[in-house]
């Protein structure tokens, strides 16, 4: 699968492109929102008003590419959480009016495949949409739909995710210590070590195809298990590789999802112990933070690397001059783990 | 490659196995009734087809000690599941191989437990047992965890679709050769949050829904789970055979978040491509399971779909007059029964339907001993995702 065009809302200023031209914004803080764009020229007033932070960034990515490629042949998106502070607010309503009489705009944005179905409202286009679900791995089963659909007709899909923050998911992470405590510098989120991580949200979205041209980066594989067992990852990694007829040389760069959560920290370092040499290790989350769809922002930025952008992602390593293949593992705390090979299309 | 389908198992308001669902289905029985579990000031308002059983007897059919963290949406998830898995003979290792792909579907998840989300998202609590359990993903780490799935997992959430695009998922995994065997479906029960969802929407009946009829006025919310073990032809040897999913189609209506077209373009596109996947013509389908909620809206739309498709409208029916629309589990459920009326060349009575918008013989009684060969499953959903699936006899 190639991807030829991308769009990306996040803590950084990925959407105007300004990213690349300076060194990551920094954040002191327990978390990190994404910068929205001003949408007026993406979305009609009338829509706009009704929609939540996540469905607002899904459109906004979203409809960017659809602009440009309007007859996609699919629409598929993976969230873990869809409209979350609708779904709160619609949750606080139930409870607070006793089961009154509600107003069913939360619960209609809440739902996640509010996202999918107003890309296809917005575009009329009928194609092939659907939703995944599937927590810290909903986009990558975002991307799997896409493969699958693929091999039986014709690209190009618009394929991506969003996730937003919330003060449901925010206390409830809390609750399940995946919060750390204290303000934390982001810059510095990969070397922390203390319980939790700094929650972060975005929206990605991609223009996949099986045709090369124009193409700004080649998806080679990946693949995903849910274990808590390190002995079965590794296993399962090394036959991603063999599969992949693939050695650890050929690769530029090694994105890991270090999210500075001491509880789940060590698969990434037994992953760095077995596998590779740290001056090849590239970091993303301390440019957005954790959430569940955080690959689809590795994905974004492997994708800019190996097209020649570049930015200083972590503080020990000069920037690389350019980068042809970019293997990236992230696990969603400690359990959910996802490996994806990124190369320059040739 | 053919892709059979090679156990399932459902509990729904008709009951709790497949036996139990087909007895009641087979004597028109309905399981639309006051909720007796379900805690909701709606209860006295609205009928609703509520799985007849306990969160402890839920436990106890899964022998299971009663435990606090797993919602009945996760348990009615794992009965089913079970239940499959055990028909179509799979061994721990077939489960645990990664060639097995588990594909669910889920609309309200652990949102179920509407009060203890409510304490734990506003910081009211320390912490209930069900902080695991919520998101729409969280049910299928329980599957996971009891069954030891190691191989591709996804869930799905296209609203009241989601588990005909649960199948569909499944039937693509192994027709690309990825996995050699899938187990889909789909899981949902009762939620304050749904409730209070679809009657602000003002779609929800007062009465026993009554599908087709030109006197519904709305649906009735039910609950339950149906799961599928659909094999690969190169693994299932000399098992039993129960169908083939031969066809599937997936559109999006791009009209409205919660109505379908006056034309029914969604409807019509996904019948389309189901037909074309299957490399079938309109006129060899047999019957067809409606999507058939009862709401003004939907069954308008179906029909007018229908006719646009098939020259003579096929037999078919809507067992949501049985049970309630399931959501999420409905594509499932009703993918279930359809595979019954080809097994037991039966087909059965659409309940309640007085005055029907276009007759049908279904709407009077079963009709028993016919030869059902190809049989299509409609599944829509809010958000406009329309599904279609294509069902044969071995």
């Amino acid at each position: 699968m190639y991807i030829k065009a991308l769009s990306c809302i996040s803590p950084q200023h990925t959407f105007d492109g300004d990213f690349f031209k300076f060194e990551p914004i920094d954040y002191f803080s327990k978390q990190v929102e994404a910068i929205e764009p001003n949408y007026n020229e993406l979305i009609p007033k009338g829509l706009l008003r009704r929609m939540g932070k996540g469905v607002r960034m899904g459109i906004g990515t979203g409809i960017t590419l659809l602009k440009e490629y309007p007859n996609v042949e699919g629409i598929i998106i993976g969230t873990a959480n869809g409209g979350l502070e609708d779904c709160v607010k619609f949750l606080n309503q139930i409870v607070e009016y006793k089961e009154g009489t509600l107003t069913p705009t939360n619960f209609v944005q809440s739902t996640p495949n509010a996202v999918a179905a107003n890309l296809a409202l917005m575009t009329n286009n009928i194609c092939y949409n659907s939703t995944h679900v599937n927590t810290g791995l909903a986009f990558e089963s975002a991307l799997m739909d896409a493969f699958l659909t693929l091999e039986e007709q014709a690209g190009p899909l618009l394929v991506g995710s969003l996730e937003e923050i919330s003060s449901y998911n925010i206390n409830i992470d809390t609750l399940k210590g995946w919060v750390k405590s204290d303000d934390e510098t982001l810059s510095l989120l990969t070397k922390s070590n203390t319980k939790g991580s700094v929650p972060g949200e975005g929206a990605c979205m991609f223009i996949i195809d099986k045709s090369k041209e124009n193409a700004q980066s080649f998806i080679r594989d990946f693949s995903q298990i849910t274990t808590k067992d390190e002995n079965v990852l590794f296993d399962f990694f090394d036959r991603f590789l063999k599969n992949n007829n693939l050695s650890l040389e050929e690769v530029d760069g090694f994105m890991l999802g270090l999210n500075g959560d001491s509880n789940c920290n060590y698969f990434y370092d037994l992953f760095i112990n077995r596998y590779i040499q740290k001056e090849t290790i590239l970091t993303f989350k301390n440019c957005v933070g954790e959430y569940p769809t955080s690959m689809s922002f590795a994905v974004w930025l492997s994708t800019e690397l190996i097209n020649g952008n570049n930015i200083k992602l972590v503080e020990y390593q000069a920037p690389k001059a350019k980068y042809q293949r970019i293997l990236i593992y992230n696990h969603y705390f400690g359990l959910q783990h996802s490996f994806m090979i990124i190369e320059k299309p040739i | 490659m053919d892709v059979f389908v090679t156990g399932f198992g459902v509990i729904s308001a008709l009951g709790c196995g497949v036996d139990e669902n087909f007895n009641e289905l087979k004597e028109n029985q309905t399981g639309i009734s006051k909720a007796i579990f379900f805690e909701s000031s709606f209860v006295d308002v609205f009928p609703f087809g509520e799985v007849k059983k306990s969160t402890e007897e839920l436990h106890q059919i899964l022998d299971l000690t009663l435990n606090s963290s797993l919602t009945r949406t996760d348990l009615f998830a794992l009965i089913a599941t079970q239940e499959a898995i055990k028909m179509a003979n799979l061994s721990r290792e077939e489960v645990s191989s990664f060639e097995t792909a588990l594909i669910t579907s889920s609309t309200v998840g652990g949102m179920v437990e509407t009060d203890f989300l409510y304490e734990d998202s506003n910081l009211l609590s320390t912490g209930s047992p069900f902080l695991f359990s919520y998101g729409s993903g969280a049910h299928t780490q329980k599957l996971i965890e009891h069954f030891k799935f190691q191989g591709y997992t996804d869930t799905i959430n296209t609203a009241c679709s989601s588990s005909a695009n649960a199948i569909m998922m499944g039937v693509k995994l192994i027709r690309s050769g990825k996995v050699k065997r899938a187990i889909v479906g789909g899981t949902d029960s009762l939620s304050k949050f749904t409730i209070n969802g679809f009657n602000s929407l003002q779609i929800l009946s007062k009465k026993n829904c009554s599908p087709f009829s030109s006197e519904r006025d709305g649906l009735n919310l039910g609950e339950g789970a149906g799961y599928l073990v659909l094999e690969s032809s190169e693994v299932v040897k000399d098992k039993k055979l129960y169908a083939k999913i031969i066809g599937y189609g997936n559109s999006n209506d791009a009209f409205h978040p919660t109505a379908l077209s006056d034309d029914a373009k969604g409807v019509i596109d996904a019948m389309k491509k189901a037909l074309i996947s299957a490399k079938i013509k309109e006129d060899d389908i047999d019957f067809i399971n409606m999507h058939g909620t009862a709401t003004e809206n939907n069954d308008r739309t179906e029909i007018i779909g229908i006719k646009e498709i098939f020259k003579k409208i096929p037999l078919f029916n809507s067992t949501k007059s049985y049970t309630g629309h399931t959501l999420a589990a409905a594509g499932s459920i009703e993918a279930i029964y359809s595979i019954l009326s080809i097994q037991n060349n039966l087909l059965f009575k659409s309940l309640n339907s007085h005055n029907p918008i276009v007759y049908n013989p279904l709407f009077d009684s079963n009709i028993k001993n016919i030869d059902v060969k190809i049989i299509m499953s409609n599944s829509f959903g809010f958000g406009g995702n329309c599904s279609s699936l294509i069902i044969s006899k071995i």
